[in-house]
Order: C-alpha cells, then structure tokens, then sequence
C-alpha cells in the first residue's frame, strides 16, 4: 500500500501464502508411497524413536546411516530428492551451523590444527575436532529435521491429530486443535478478500497512517467475525449433540506391513546400539 | 392434538435483550408435514428454527415439542437432551459452522458418536446417505476443499445420519446452482415421502409450492403475518410485495418490454 508499499500487504499475503502452502502439505500424504501406508500411530512412535536415536548418537558413523536411511525412505515414498532436501535443509540445518561455526576454530575448540588461514591480521586455526563436533551437531539437526519432516508430510493433518490421543493428550484439545486447523482457512479466505475489496475501493496508493487504521479495522473485524463463528459452531455442535465431551470415530488399524516394519526398525535399532559402542 | 411436534404461543425472543428478533410468534406444525417459512431478510426465520432445534429459548411465551415444554433447563438432563437431538435436526444456513471437522467422514459421523448410536447403525445410515446424496467421493477431503453446493449437502448429510424425526433446514438451497437446488428439492420430497417432518426456511419462491404443505409467511416486524396451503400464499401478491418477498421484473417480448411482479407462480 502507497510508497511503503507494500510491507503490511506484502506481509500478510506472504503470511497467508505461506500458510496455505504448509498447510495444504497434504499433497504428498495423498500419494502412494511406503510411508503413506503404514499406520499413522505406528509411523509417529517410531520416528520418535528413530528421533531419539539420532539424539543420543554422538558417532558420524550412527548418523550418516540413519540420514541416508530418510532419503532412502523419502523415495520409497514418492517424495521427490529435491524437495525433500530444500525443504530439510533451508532454515532449521543452516542457522544450526551458523552457530556452530566458531566451534570449528581452536579458540572454542582446541586440538589438532587441521587448516589454518588469516582474516583482518587474525589466525584462524580450524581443528580436527572443532570439524568433527559441527559436523556432528550439522548432521543430528540434519538428521532430525529430515525425520519430522518426513513424518509431516507422508501423514494427512487429521491423522497426526489422532495420533496426539496416543500421548493420551486429552479429546477436547486434540478437537479444538482441528477446529482451528479448519478455521484458518476461512479466515485466510476472509482476509484475502478484504484487502482485495479495500483494493477495489481505494486503489495501491494509501498514505502509511490511513494503512494503519485500515489494517487495525481489519483485525477487529475478523475478531468480531470469529467470535460470531464461535458462537455459531457450538450451536451446530450441540445440535447434534456434543455435550461436552467429544467422541470421535477410531479408524486406525494395524496391518502386516506396520508389523514388518516395526520389526524392521527394532534391527536397525540393535544395529546402531552395536554400532554406537 | 396428538400429531402436532411444534407448538409456540406468543413467542418472544430478543439479541442482547435489545435487538428483536421474534414478536409474538404462534405456530402448530404437525408430524410429517412439510412446513415452510418464507420472510425477507432479518425477518426472524433462522432465529425460529434455531428455536424449533432447542438452540434458544423464548424470552416470554411458550414453545412445546413433542408435547413437553421446551427449556433451556430441560436439556441438562442427559436423557431429554440425547432424545431430542436424536429426534431433530438442524442444518445451517451456513455450512461452514457446520462443518467444523478435519475431513467430511469425520463431520458426518459427528452426531452419530455424540449420541452414541450404534455402530452397525451409523455404518447402514453412512452407506444409504453417501450413496442418497452421491458424496462418496468427499468423505476423505477437508471441508474447505468443497464447493459450497457440496458443503450443503455435507451438512445435510451430518444431520440425515442421526436419522431425526424432524429436518429443519436454514436456506438449503441459497447461492447453489439449478441442478444442486434440484436434487436438494428431491431429497426433501424424497424424506418427507418416508415420514419424516421438514420444516424449511427460504425466501426463494421457486421452491416454496414443491417443498411446502404449510407456508407462514413473516413480516419486517418479525411476526407471522399469514399462514396457508402455498398455493393460497404465492396467489397473494399483495402479501408478498408488502413483505418484502416479489419484485418488479422487467422483461421482452419480441420486440417489447414489459413489467409485472416476480412471483415464479408458472413458468413465462
């Protein structure tokens, strides 16, 4: 809007671009694939327990295994390398090695210099171990972050909130959490609209201060209209019903494959304990 | 006396105890019949079905439902309140508020797990609905992927699985297309044909004749103004135009242009 253009537009609709994209994620869940196919509860606990492994490693030669085994397991389900690998890398493993990165040096890490250079007048010494430990660090978040986001994207939303009732996270959180997940839509939807209609109405050009009021008008109008929401969706729930405690229908069910691969997660298992003596 | 479901005398209700919504309201509306309630917008017609549906109670007057008084301290006893959520239903004007689930299957089995029906029940009620109202193909899907024609008929389907003696229905046919608005009319025809009471509000007469054995009609000052067979009510221009329900349409023959009031009596 106006010369400042853009930052309180360009920001909302990224906001709501970025939310709609995550959320409608379920892109490679509807997919054929291995991992779409196994039970959501059996999936999530031992991806848990794959997570806590890759935690507890404190060897490149546990973790290298167990990342090579996420890609191994992303095309077996249909997830294209590419974008597994953007989606894994970008953000969480980079900003972990940018504070790891003075871990690499003698000053914080001392040991066997490995190469040594100068920068402004100063001798950087990187050490064979200050290498070691960021790798190490790098590949466990790496590592982790490729786990959960495998997780995410091979299961549909409403099964991950199923799974939530595993951890025995009691049935009116778990429900509220979906209806706010089936809300956000609507509301992104509403929001889109109004600044287009404020757009229609005014044009691009709106001085700074007018912005302000218009976007603090916004805010209190979806408050309203949330509120009205609110009160609108507990009648439709006790129309049919709800009195409180909400029951909902149980679907899961365990078949050979999730056994299969259960057992083959407890060999891996045994394997890395081996491997990390 | 028996066969009347509804009973309202006098009915008040007002929002925040300063907008009125009802003034005055007095209806009997019988087993089995198709009852319609036609008004212009803000006329109280969603303010009395949420009150046929047990969502708000009169400020003064009465309201009777199956012969028992109907008070919001009735349905703190579990036993009154499952027995008549079971027995009516009420379908949204808006199914957005309906359908609050993460998926379709989820939302149409709603009700049914609420009121612990029995699960071979609401399995037989699934299939018949799924397949009545061809939304197989839904069930999977979140409820922001629908079109609005689907939404509605989703939340209808969330209401026809508890299987209720009663449908009531808040505009089910705005904003759909022809056909949607078809098979929305059949389905209703096609539930009242197997004994079931459907109480419908709308302001669109093409539906009224087909979907109604009873029409009252609503005024702006949000009382019922008349109440008829619907072949008696659509005659009534003058009632309709005083209340907000025809216009004036313009349209050619041939070579001329002419204007008469939009009833949708008969085709022209």
């Amino acid at each position: 809007m106006g010369r400042n253009k853009g930052f309180i537009e360009h920001s909302a609709m990224d906001a709501l671009s970025f939310m709609k994209d995550s959320l409608l994620a379920d892109e490679y869940a509807l997919k054929k694939g291995f991992l779409q196919s196994l039970d959501a509860r059996v999936k999530a606990a031992t991806f848990i327990f794959i997570i806590l492994q890759v935690i507890l490693a404190r060897k490149m030669v546990v973790l290298l295994p167990l990342y090579a085994f996420s890609l191994v397991l992303a095309g077996i389900s249909n997830i294209r390398l590419g974008f597994f690998i953007k989606r894994t890398w970008i953000f969480m493993p980079l900003f972990s090695l940018f504070i790891a990165l003075p871990a690499l040096f003698s000053f914080f890490t001392p040991g066997d210099p490995l190469v040594a250079f100068g920068v402004a007048g100063l001798k950087l010494t990187v050490t064979r171990q200050g290498a070691s430990t960021v790798a190490l660090f790098v590949t466990r978040v790496v590592t982790c972050v490729s786990y959960v986001v495998l997780l995410s994207i091979t299961t549909r939303h409403f099964e991950l909130l199923k799974v939530l009732r595993i951890f025995k996270i009691p049935q009116v959180f778990v429900m509220t959490l979906g209806i706010s997940y089936r809300y956000i839509y609507l509301f992104i939807g509403i929001i889109e609209n109004t600044y287009l209609a404020i757009k229609s109405r005014v044009g691009t050009r709106v001085r700074y201060k007018k912005g302000q009021h218009i976007v603090a008008w916004n805010i209190g109008s979806l408050w309203q209209r949330s509120y009205k929401l609110n009160d609108d969706v507990y009648k439709a729930m006790l129309s049919r019903g709800y009195s409180g405690e909400p029951v909902i229908l149980e679907e899961f069910r365990i078949r050979p494959r999730d056994w299969l691969w259960l057992f083959g997660i407890t060999v891996i298992s045994v394997l890395l304990f081996i491997l990390r003596r | 006396m028996a066969d009347i479901i509804f009973e309202l005398r006098d009915v008040r209700f007002s929002y925040l105890g300063k907008f009125p919504a009802l003034s005055g309201v007095n209806i009997d509306i019988k087993t089995a019949e198709k009852t319609t309630v036609i008004g212009a917008n803000g006329s109280g017609k969603s303010t009395l079905l949420h009150m046929l549906g047990g969502l708000i109670f009169p400020e003064t007057g009465v309201v009777r439902a199956f012969g028992e008084a109907l008070k919001e301290s009735a349905f703190d006893d579990e036993s009154f309140s499952r027995n008549f959520r079971r027995r009516v239903g009420l379908v949204f004007q808006n199914p957005d508020v309906q359908l609050f689930c993460p998926t379709v299957k989820e939302d149409i089995l709603f009700g049914p797990l609420q009121l612990a029906m029995d699960k071979s029940v609401i399995e037989k009620n699934l299939a018949d609905t799924v397949n009545t109202l061809k939304i197989g193909d839904l069930l999977q899907r979140s409820p922001h992927q629908l079109s609005v024609g689907e939404k509605r008929k989703v939340a209808i389907a969330s209401v026809l699985l508890i299987d209720p003696d009663v449908l009531i229905l808040d505009e089910p046919t705005a904003g759909l297309d022809p056909l949607t608005t078809r098979n929305i009319i059949d389905f209703l025809i096609k539930a009242n044909a197997s004994g079931k009471t459907v109480i419908t509000a709308t302001h669109d007469l093409h539906i009224v004749e087909e979907i109604s054995d009873v029409v009252h009609v609503f005024s702006q000052d949000r009382k019922i103004v008349r109440s008829g067979r619907p072949e008696e009510i659509l005659k009534d221009s003058v009632l309709l135009e005083s209340n907000n329900l025809t216009h004036i349409h313009a349209h050619r023959h041939g070579d001329r242009t002419h204007m008469h009031p939009h009833q949708h009596l008969e085709h022209h």
